[in-house]
């Protein structure tokens, strides 16, 4: 194991002592990355609130939601399906309501719709949402629900949507008619996505009932149809995670309130039939006018609790909120130099990985290779030697970039700014994973290459392929095809961490299995290099 | 006395790209005594390097084992490894590291560490003369002194059997010469044994207890410099170069017939040196007579008559390039 770490040591030693490779490791790629950084990202913070990169998001949104008839809602025997197994007749029930003014007969007339795509537009679209909610032959708009959970300071409404801004300003949502048109307009990149709400997004998001077999009300499961899809451009990756978590956020919210109606229902329904068959209620003695005078009497301010959930921004859209925040907060630099400098970081480091494997053609033309077989030594020591060194020199060339990197970003925004996130653990296990896969794919590619000169033209090939799928020359390929770089799974864990995020668990396991893998199999046919 | 090397019918076979195989070391038997300096003689391309390279354990032999000190370099090899030093014929050092970098290095490799490792390397670029350049980098020293490194790195572990493998190509003399002395020094000194391998006759003429020549990957002579120069007996050889001429057959005859003491002669005709090229080899007449300058005198004449220009002529006495001669029927130049 000592003879391991010597050689190791030896390897770290040459590598960082020879000048024509630092500047391969180091010098090229921060001068580049602080070109194209200063040149897309400009020199300074931010100033103000406004969103230089991330403000006004091109977005494209196509409501394809009819709605949901109140008729159908309301008309029982459609939404009840084994409605006749009631002890009673429910014929009886409504015709009793419809003398009071309050049945289906009045609602069916008015034709009001529930359209909960209309209020999803509304708040991408900035416009004010107006519900369509019936109680009675009056309507009552959504937006004049309050919330008592909400202090002064947070705006009820769309505003409340972004931190330090508005939606508005977040946003540049236009609407358009067709699905096929704006994904078009996407893939064109007038928009950075498109929120496209199909057909049957209220009958979806709208509670379900039937009776079970002991006659108690269940919430029936939503079908398959009508989910929103968010459609995005590749090229604008952040603005589409914005995209997605605020639709996200919004529909959730939505989905919340079903729960809750259908919670609320289930339950009242239950207690009146409950109370009916147990003759605790007799129907007859019911004054139903005076009951639907006290409902007409009632105002928004007694909803106020189903305010809270459904008050778009109140409560319930917490995902989309800390990396808005973190984005936001992020210098115009800070936010240019992260995706560039880690790509150009890896896509360095691959060189390293490559020609530092590479050098044992050296050792073996200067005759030191010979010397060290000769020597007490195993040979598969010299082999792990050497790639531990190799591991451990791409492992610093990584790390010390990303410092390097986050020197000059803090020296061009003017104050010290930690531009790839302070979780440091989880940089320096990206940063292992990374060195790993990098350095594995060098074994593998000087392992399977019969010269050194297949070598020499074999690694830089690939070395610009895998930069080119994953994005390192300043243009994306579709994400299908940048998922078999190395590249685009480092700079995607990098741009997380640097955004506060930490799901970087699946780029991890990519590097990692990738990288073992290489090694494992780069390490088997590299051996062959130690035979003389 | 000990054997410290013992080889037994080792042969190397590569295989070329068209599939074919060439056999660069046919069935080498050895045997090198503990403190006794042996070196194998021959040209290049005779298989020296590569019986030396198995013997090392720096290449699988084919077939046939080596010993050590008696652990077999294929079975045991990290013990008999252990025992050997080795200097290659090309300078194994690290070029940007310095000379004491290189020799620590190298070191640590063989085991050694902490202040016996700095001791040896103070003690080996004492050795070689170096202690003022130890810290320079080895690109930055002249070939003799990377020689002199190049040696010093062999002996790191103070092995009791070291390998040379011809390592006074392309020094000077000066740089030579003192490799050659610090051979024998190995040896006097420090009882080392010692595996040299040359195509120079004057070095294993000068150091060698026992020499083995090798030629077409096979010894084929071995002993003590005496026992071979009796294989060519008591001959001295007259080497005459005659230009780019033909000699014919019956001069030749006529000069053995008639001159005394003339036992047989060698012509080297003239070679073309390429396709290309119109210049040649020049001829040369060895002649093989048991009073050389007693004969020498009629031979000129003779040579004189028959129109034969003599552009040069060496009396040389018995050696081993004369075995060599005698045994190839080449030179050891050629």
């Amino acid at each position: 194991m000592r003879k391991i770490l010597v050689f190791a040591s030896k390897e770290l030693y040459t590598a960082f002592r020879d000048r024509n490779l630092m500047l391969l490791m180091f010098a090229t790629p921060l001068v580049l990355s602080t070109i194209i950084g200063l040149a897309f990202g400009g020199i300074g913070g931010n100033g103000d609130s406004e969103l230089p990169d991330f403000a006004d998001i091109p977005v494209a949104v196509v409501n394809l939601d009819e709605g949901v008839d109140t008729q159908e809602v309301i008309t029982l025997p459609d939404q009840f399906a084994n409605l006749d197994a009631l002890p009673f007749d429910p014929g009886d029930l409504a015709s009793a309501f419809n003398q009071a003014g309050l049945g289906p007969d009045q609602l069916s007339q008015d034709g009001t719709t529930l359209n909960f795509g209309d209020q999803l537009a509304a708040i991408l679209l900035s416009q004010p949402v107006e519900g369509t909610g019936t109680t009675t032959t009056e309507g009552f708009d959504l937006a004049e629900l309050g919330c008592s959970l909400l202090d002064e300071s947070e705006t009820i409404g769309p505003s409340s949507l972004a931190a330090g801004g508005t939606l508005d300003d977040l946003l540049d949502a236009t609407s358009v008619d067709s699905a096929d048109q704006a994904r078009a307009a996407v893939d064109n990149g007038d928009f950075a996505a498109a929120v496209i709400i199909p057909p049957g997004f209220s009958r979806r998001i709208m509670p379900h009932f039937a009776f079970d077999g002991d006659l108690r009300l269940r919430t029936q499961p939503p079908g398959e149809d009508g989910a929103v899809e968010v459609y995005a451009n590749n090229g604008r990756p952040i603005s589409a995670r914005i995209l997605h978590s605020l639709v996200a956020g919004i529909v959730n919210q939505f989905v919340r309130v079903s729960v809750a109606i259908g919670a609320t229902l289930e339950t009242s329904v239950n207690t009146l039939a409950s109370s009916i068959l147990r003759g605790d209620i007799d129907l007859s003695t019911v004054d139903l006018p005076a009951s639907v005078a006290a409902l007409q009497e009632l105002d928004a301010t007694v909803l106020e609790p189903l305010g809270c959930l459904i008050t778009p921004g109140a409560n319930n859209i917490t995902v989309a909120q800390p990396p808005l925040e973190h984005i936001q907060e992020a210098p115009r630099f800070a936010r240019t130099i992260v995706p560039i400098g880690a790509s150009q970081a890896v896509f360095f480091a691959l060189f390293t990985g490559v020609f530092g494997i590479h050098s044992i053609y050296e050792e073996r033309k200067y005759w030191t290779l010979q010397r060290l077989i000769v020597s007490p030594t195993p040979r598969i020591f010299l082999l792990a030697g050497k790639l531990l060194g190799n591991l451990v020199t791409v492992f610093l060339q990584i790390l010390i970039l990303l410092a390097a990197l986050t020197l000059i970003a803090s020296v061009v925004i003017g104050q010290p700014t930690l531009i790839w996130g302070t979780n440091f653990a989880a940089i320096i296990i990206v940063t292992l994973a990374l060195a790993l896969c990098v350095s594995g794919l060098g074994v593998f590619v000087v392992g399977l290459a019969k010269t050194p000169e297949q070598v020499n033209l074999f690694g830089p090939m690939i070395n610009i392929s895998l930069a080119v799928l994953g994005g390192a020359f300043g243009f994306a390929l579709p994400e299908q095809a940048a998922r078999f770089s190395l590249i685009y799974w480092g700079v995607d864990a990098f741009m997380q961490l640097a955004n506060a995020q930490t799901d970087v668990a699946v780029n991890l396991l990519v590097l990692f299995g990738q990288g073992i893998l290489l090694f494992l199999v780069g390490a088997w046919l590299f051996k062959r290099r130690l035979d003389l | 006395m000990r054997l410290m090397v013992e080889a037994r019918n080792l042969r190397k076979t590569y295989k070329r790209h068209d599939g074919s195989t060439i056999e660069a070391v046919k069935g080498v038997d050895l045997e090198i005594r503990q403190g006794e300096i042996f070196s194998l003689l021959g040209p290049n391309g005779a298989g020296k390097t590569t019986t030396i390279s198995m013997i090392s354990g720096l290449v699988e032999p084919t077939e046939g084992d080596a010993s050590i000190g008696g652990f077999s370099i294929t079975k045991q090899p990290m013990d008999a490894k252990r025992l050997m030093g080795f200097v290659p014929q090309e300078i194994a050092l690290y070029p940007d590291l310095s000379a004491r970098q290189n020799l620590a290095f190298f070191g640590r490799m063989y085991g050694l560490a902490g202040k016996t490792l700095s001791r040896r390397v103070d003690e080996l670029v004492e050795f070689v003369d170096l202690s003022d350049r130890q810290n320079d980098r080895i690109d930055t020293f002249s070939g003799g002194m990377k020689r002199r490194i190049n040696l010093a790195a062999g002996l790191l572990n103070s092995p009791p059997l070291i390998y040379m493998d011809e390592p006074t190509v392309g020094i000077d003399p000066q740089s030579r010469r003192r490799i050659l002395d610090t051979v024998k020094l190995l040896r006097e000194e420090e009882g080392m044994t010692v595996l040299y391998t040359t195509h120079l006759m004057e070095e294993a003429q000068e150091l060698s207890d026992r020499v083995g020549i090798m030629d077409h990957g096979e010894i084929i002579a071995m002993g003590t410099q005496a026992e071979l120069t009796q294989q060519v007996g008591e001959e001295d050889r007259l080497e005459f170069t005659i230009g780019a001429q033909e000699v014919a057959e019956a001069l030749l005859e006529r000069i053995q017939q008639e001159t005394v003491g003339v036992t047989r002669i060698l012509h080297n005709p003239p070679e073309q040196l390429s396709d290309e090229s119109s210049e040649s080899t020049p001829s040369r007449l060895t002649v093989f007579a048991k009073r050389g300058r007693t004969a020498l005198p009629q031979i000129i004449q003779n040579l004189d008559a028959a129109g034969v220009e003599i552009q040069s002529v060496a009396v040389r006495e018995p050696d081993l390039e004369a075995v060599f001669l005698a045994l190839t029927g080449r030179a050891l130049r050629d």
